[in-house]
């Protein structure tokens, strides 16, 4: 039985799990916990056999695919890019399944927990597998409503009822975003087929799609005057729906918030796998943004700038998970950058991409479930009530470390020496100094070195001040048990060595996509009808370029050590009330009084809203109306009856006479 | 011989009379002495034309409408005794039940 | 040959006639499941011998009734009916079930207003002769007005006055347009008739283009009352909301409006004097319909108001897709119609659930009851989320359908619909965080989770939700047909 048959199980067994633990998890031991572990494992198992497969003959990738309904289908599409992802978020969802057995032990509703987490591992594989895009948007919903369930878990507490609204609402923009690009191209493609799709033929399929980008790109919209391709309007979109999903500005105020859930849940989705989805899905339509003007410049300013923007709130948090939940949103930012720069760099974007959302992946997954042992243990989230917990709990404190110096990127340029984010996080660096070299604008690459020296100043900020030094308060605690720890280890593992050992192959591998036997596409053909310049890629930067994101790094932990470490500087006057930018920082741009308490409250809800009621109540007005003047009218004709005799017969011969002339007249006239 | 119109003007005099009467008068039993008068003078509109064109049908006309006046005022003049009995009063003005 | 047609028709009504006799509830309700149980076999039968690849009437009765008046007694089925049908035969059973254990007064007529309702209203769907159909058509009037006046919320005399003056006017002017047609087809044949395809077959040939437009848009008025479709939506509000919940969702069942818009009005839309007005103005009423009944429904406070402010929204996802003329967007227009009445069914009666176990359905003063009816607030979510249009339930076939579709013609309109679909998405997550999550509002006392009964039967219709949502083929097959069919007929005008 070839391995490739059984693909369609890697979903599958997740899904098959969530209805087992839904409705027995409850009779099992610890909520029933064994059933979706061993279906990721078995999906994990799948998984890699395919992606080993595929790295052996990487041009014939797995396809299935099914009448859904109409014209469209579902199906399955396994190439390098989808077996990479498949493997991590399966690979990072059993590790994560295992530390949550000892995490929630305590928990009351734990088999509703492993369900939901059962059924989000199912829908984000569905999601990697998709090969048509309408059945990505469909795995991208569910992932987004399981995402709402697991925020919402909780849900006795109000602030975590509010925070899983406010993930979905934003997110919910991104979508309609999203939904109109799949509209919009569904109407393209429908009128280049002339409304008489072929048996066989699935409209919105990948192959599909990308056939007709040529198509797609020649027809023009006018939009406030401005003349439009369809294929940016479309890719626009759906980098709408990616910023949504993935954080970017403006939509990244979820995620922050979505912290009320339990760690293990912040883990594995707002760390490792459903923010992911937005990279994914630009990384998977990227034919189009190749085809597409100024799409993918907006990519990379827009992921620039967030990396930056959230790394300036990183450093001022108090909350550890907040101060991981910027960090998230930052270095979606850096993905983000990583596939604009394709403008530059073609295919290979997606590959350094990937890359780095692999080894992200393992090193934040790491950082929150260090971040949950130590609140585990702790029982607090402030920072500032920590220190010296590495005496306390020294493997956390170790794993911990080991996943800081990979965020910060920390290793020896040149070599094949360093962590894994040193290697992914470089890779995008570089390539921005080419984007800027070959497009002249430096404003990515400036922004990302910016936000890798405030990365590497946050994280050894929360190190030092949580780890190391004096104890604070009073705080108890103990080392978590072994199942949450082997998995911490696991990941340090992989956080410290996967980089450097895979680099190279992940890279030519994953970049090498589109070339296949499924969805045939020279990206670099459609780099002309998007306008861009494609450059070699240059290893020759000047050795200052070369080092640069490790002197940042280095100087933010000199910084960070210097004045939490050693306490030389005493923060209490930058860190007061007074100093504006603290409290811009602090209070995260205004961001939530602009957004929701003025925008949504004020505008659409008493605006929008009492306006329409006013509204409805004019019509309600208009039918009684309607209404009062036919009773008004059946009153004012009563009076006729006045119940005298002599005035029904007066009124008798008049109308005689009346008829009688009438009619004489008539006949007259006839 | 007396022309057909003083027959035909006499007649439409009288009915004129009788229906103004009809239409103005409080008392009921003046609206029934109009309502014959009313009767009365289309009889004799009927008996002019009868002596004029030689044909006997409008007299016979005529004596059927006799007959059937004096049963009307009979019947019309037994309801008033019982409005009189009932609301002691002969003034149609006065009695309105079917109002509005 | 069985005459399935008649009996599904006449068993509820006989039955209807027969639970009036009744003495105690347990009969009425035993009577009134059997009566629907009969139905819903039947019509399962039929589904499975119904051929979805053509366009055509199926099960045909005929027989003439009035000749010299043109009047027959013709009764079919068609890829438009067959799924409404399908929708009533399975939805009024489980309603049956889901009111198994109330108290109520005059159990006898109440389980007779069910079936009355029932009989009428399937009757609409298959009357092939518009004097069956307006018979059908205003009858479900009747049942439906006492309804809502003897079991009604508290403003339920004015709530049953306004829907049946209001949606009876419109019938009138139905009427006319009847008459219109039929009048102007014995002038072109010489023969009356009042057969619904021949007259629709009949209508391209009349010559006044005035007298087509006013015929359409006399016609047109009546469905568009019935659907609801903004502007002439006032209705829905009172009559949805002050109904008791067996009647709110009998009301949701009554997709006559839909149905007359899809079966005869897009099948004459061609050949009207302006089709590009008529397409306008359905699109119109269609898209502000939809982001009106949003917007509308944020503002509410009650929560079973929203929840019918929402249908009208829903609903306008019908008119729009009407509007589309793409073989899609028409079938999701209709699929539209299938899976509202599905959705709107369980919403109502989670609200009706609700407002016994609490008293209240005022949004605000309820909060936390996740905690103390968690199977009741498990369907509800799930109700909810369907009716949000998340993909894998059939609210998202439809509306992608819709949305898709209407596009290729549509593109403006479809954006001002989208718009909604964020409003529509906060309404009700807003709606059950403040009802089902955070701290349990002690004012309320002691609740009771959903007992078996409604159980069941909240729960099949969520199941069904979930399968049709995963496979909307069964049904959607038949649309597709139809519709196709519709729009080949408008390719031949070029429309």
């Amino acid at each position: 039985m070839a391995v490739e048959n059984l693909a369609f199980l890697i979903p599958l067994l997740p899904a098959l799990a969530f209805v087992l633990t839904f409705f027995f998890g409850k009779k099992l031991p610890s909520g029933g916990a064994i059933i979706p572990i061993a279906a990721i494992a078995t999906s994990f198992v799948l998984s890699l056999l395919i992606t080993l497969r595929l790295l052996a003959n990487p041009g014939e990738v797995v396809t299935q695919s099914y009448n859904w309904f109409a014209m469209f289908n579902i199906g399955i599409l396994v190439d390098p890019l989808a077996a990479v992802m498949l493997t991590m978020v399966t690979f990072v969802s059993l590790l994560i399944h295992i530390y949550s057995l000892g995490y929630m032990s305590h928990d009351k509703a734990q088999s509703r927990y492993f369900a939901e987490t059962a059924f989000f591992t199912a829908s984000m594989l569905g999601l990697i597998l998709s090969d048509n895009i309408l059945q990505l948007f469909v795995c991208w919903e569910l992932v987004g409503v399981c995402s709402y369930l697991l925020i919402g878990f909780w849900f006795h507490k109000p602030s975590a009822a509010t925070a899983a609204k406010k993930a979905f609402l934003t997110t919910r923009i991104g979508d309609v975003m999203f939904l109109a690009g799949i509209v919009i191209l569904f109407s393209d493609l429908f009128k280049i087929f002339n409304g008489a799709v072929p048996d066989g033929v699935y409209i919105l399929r990948f192959d599909t799609i990308f056939v007709h980008i040529p198509e797609i790109a020649a027809i023009n919209a006018n939009i406030f005057g401005m003349e439009v391709s369809h294929i940016t309007l479309i890719t626009l979109l759906f980098f709408g729906g990616a910023v949504g999903k993935s954080g970017q500005f403006p939509l990244h105020v979820w995620l922050p918030d979505a912290m009320e859930g339990p760690t293990t849940v912040s883990a594995l989705i707002h760390a490792a796998t459903m923010v992911t989805a937005g990279v994914y899905l630009v990384a998977r339509t990227f034919p189009m943004f190749m085809a597409a003007p100024s799409s993918l410049m907006i990519v990379a300013y827009l992921g620039a700038f967030t990396a930056i923007f959230a790394a300036t709130m990183g450093i001022v948090m108090n909350d550890l998970k907040r101060v991981l939940a910027y960090s998230t949103i930052s270095q979606l930012g850096y993905m983000m950058l990583g596939l604009g720069v394709g403008a530059t760099i073609g295919a290979e974007a997606v590959g350094i991409s990937l890359f780095h959302l692999v080894n992200h992946a393992f090193f934040k997954a790491l950082l929150f479930l260090c971040a949950g042992s130590v609140i585990h243990a702790v029982g607090t989230h402030d920072m500032r009530q920590l220190g010296g917990v590495a005496k306390v709990m020294p493997i956390t404190a170790a794993t911990m470390l080991a996943a800081s110096l990979a965020l910060a990127g920390i290793g020896i340029p040149g070599t094949s020496i360093g962590t894994s984010g040193f290697f992914s996080k470089d890779a995008i660096i570089e390539n921005a100094y080419l984007f800027g070299e070959t497009t002249g604008s430096w404003i990515p690459y400036a922004l990302s070195i910016a936000a890798a020296l405030l990365t590497s100043l946050y994280i050894f900020r929360l190190l030092f001040m949580t780890f190391y030094g004096k104890p604070r308060t009073d705080y108890g605690g103990h080392e978590s048990p072994a199942s949450m720890t082997v998995p911490l280890s696991i990941l340090a593992l992989l956080a410290l060595f996967f980089g450097g050992l895979t680099s190279k192959t992940f890279n030519t591998f994953v970049s090498d996509t589109f070339v296949n036997n499924f969805v045939n596409m020279d990206i670099s053909a459609l780099a002309s009808l998007g306008g861009y310049q494609l450059a070699e890629h240059a290893g020759h930067e000047p050795m200052l370029i070369l080092w640069m994101p490790l002197i940042v790094a280095v100087a933010g932990f000199l910084i960070a050590f210097l004045v939490y470490g050693l306490k030389i500087v005493n923060m209490d006057r930058l860190v007061s009330r007074n100093n504006p930018i603290y409290k811009l920082l602090y209070n995260r741009y205004y961001q939530n009084s602009i957004f929701t308490n003025f925008f949504s409250v004020k505008v659409i809800y008493e605006g929008f809203a009492f306006a329409g009621r006013a509204i409805d109540r004019g019509f309600d007005w208009i039918v009684s109306w309607f209404a009062d003047l036919i009773l008004e009218t059946g009153e004012s004709l009563r009076q006729f009856q006045t119940g005298a005799v002599q005035n029904y017969a007066t009124v008798v011969i008049a109308g005689v006479s009346l008829l009688v002339i009438l009619i004489t007249v008539v006949m007259e006239v006839l | 011989m007396i022309p057909i119109v003083a027959y035909l003007a006499l007649s439409a005099v009288i009915f004129s009379i009788g229906l103004y009467g009809l239409m103005t008068q409080r008392s009921g039993i003046r609206i029934l002495m109009c309502v014959e008068l009313m009767l009365n003078a289309a009889n004799l509109n009927l008996v002019a034309f009868s002596s004029y064109n030689g044909d006997l049908t409008g007299q016979v006309f005529a004596l059927f409408s006799i007959a059937l006046a004096a049963c009307e005022a009979a019947i019309g003049f037994a309801i008033l005794m019982s409005i009189y009995r009932m609301k002691d009063t002969i003034n149609l003005d006065t009695i309105n039940i079917l109002r509005w | 040959m069985l005459p399935i047609l008649s009996l599904i028709v006449l068993i509820p009504l006989i039955f209807a006639a027969l639970t009036l006799l009744t003495k105690t509830k347990e009969q009425a309700r035993s009577l009134a499941l059997v009566a629907t149980v009969a139905v819903l076999l039947l019509t399962v039968y039929m589904y499975f011998n119904f051929d979805s690849s053509i366009a055509s009437n199926q099960f045909e009765e005929l027989a003439q009734w009035v000749p010299s008046l043109g009047i027959t007694y013709h009764l079919g089925v068609d890829g438009v009916s067959m799924p409404l049908i399908l929708l009533n035969a399975i939805v009024l059973p489980l309603l049956i079930l889901f009111t198994w254990n109330d108290e109520r007064k005059s159990p006898n007529k109440f389980y007779a207003c069910i079936l009355a309702t029932e009989g009428a209203v399937i009757g609409v769907f298959t009357a092939l002769d518009f004097f069956l159909f307006y018979v059908f058509w205003e009858l479900t009037l009747i049942p439906l007005f006492f309804m809502v006046s003897i079991w009604g919320g508290p403003n339920k005399h004015h709530a049953a006055i306004k829907f049946f003056i209001y949606t009876h006017v419109a019938s009138l002017v139905m009427l006319l347009g009847i008459f219109g047609l039929y009048f102007a087809s014995w002038d072109m044949t010489g023969v009356p008739s009042l057969d619904i395809p021949t007259l629709i077959a009949q209508f391209q040939y009349i010559e006044s283009g005035i007298a087509k437009d006013m015929i359409f848009l006399a016609l047109l008025f009546g469905f568009i009352v019935k659907i609801p479709s903004f502007p002439f939506h006032s209705w829905l509000p009172d009559a949805y909301t002050e109904a008791p919940t067996a009647g709110s969702v009998l009301f949701v069942m009554l997709k006559i409006g839909g149905y007359g818009l899809f079966k005869i009005m897009l099948p004459m839309l061609p050949f009207t004097a302006s089709p590009n007005l008529m397409i306008t103005i359905l699109a119109v009423l269609g898209s502000v319909s939809i982001i009106y009944g949003a917007f509308l429904a944020l503002s509410q406070k009650d929560l079973k108001r929203m929840v019918a402010y929402s249908s009208v929204s829903h609903m306008g996802y019908v008119t729009l897709g009407a509007a589309g003329l793409v073989s899609l967007s028409v079938s999701g227009a209709m699929f539209q119609q299938f899976s509202h009445g599905l959705i709107m069914s369980i919403m109502f009666m989670s609200c009706g659930v609700i407002n016994n176990a609490t008293g209240t359905r005022i949004i605000n003063d309820l909060g936390g009851l996740a905690q103390k009816m968690p199977k009741l607030a498990t369907i509800m979510l799930f109700t909810f989320m369907a009716s949000l249009g998340l993909p894998g339930l059939t609210g998202f076939v439809a509306e992608v359908s819709v949305l898709a579709g209407s596009f290729v013609n549509l593109p403006v309109y479809v954006i001002i619909a989208l718009l909604a679909i964020v409003i529509t998405a906060a309404y009700h997550l807003w709606a059950f965080q403040r009802t089902m999550f955070g701290v349990y509002n002690e004012k309320l006392g002691t609740v009771f989770d959903i007992n078996r009964y409604q159980t069941l039967s909240m729960g099949i219709i969520a199941i069904l939700i979930l399968y049709f949502g995963f496979n909307p083929s069964p049904v959607f097959d038949m649309m597709l047909t139809n519709s196709e069919h519709i729009i080949s007929l408008m390719a031949v005008v070029g429309v």
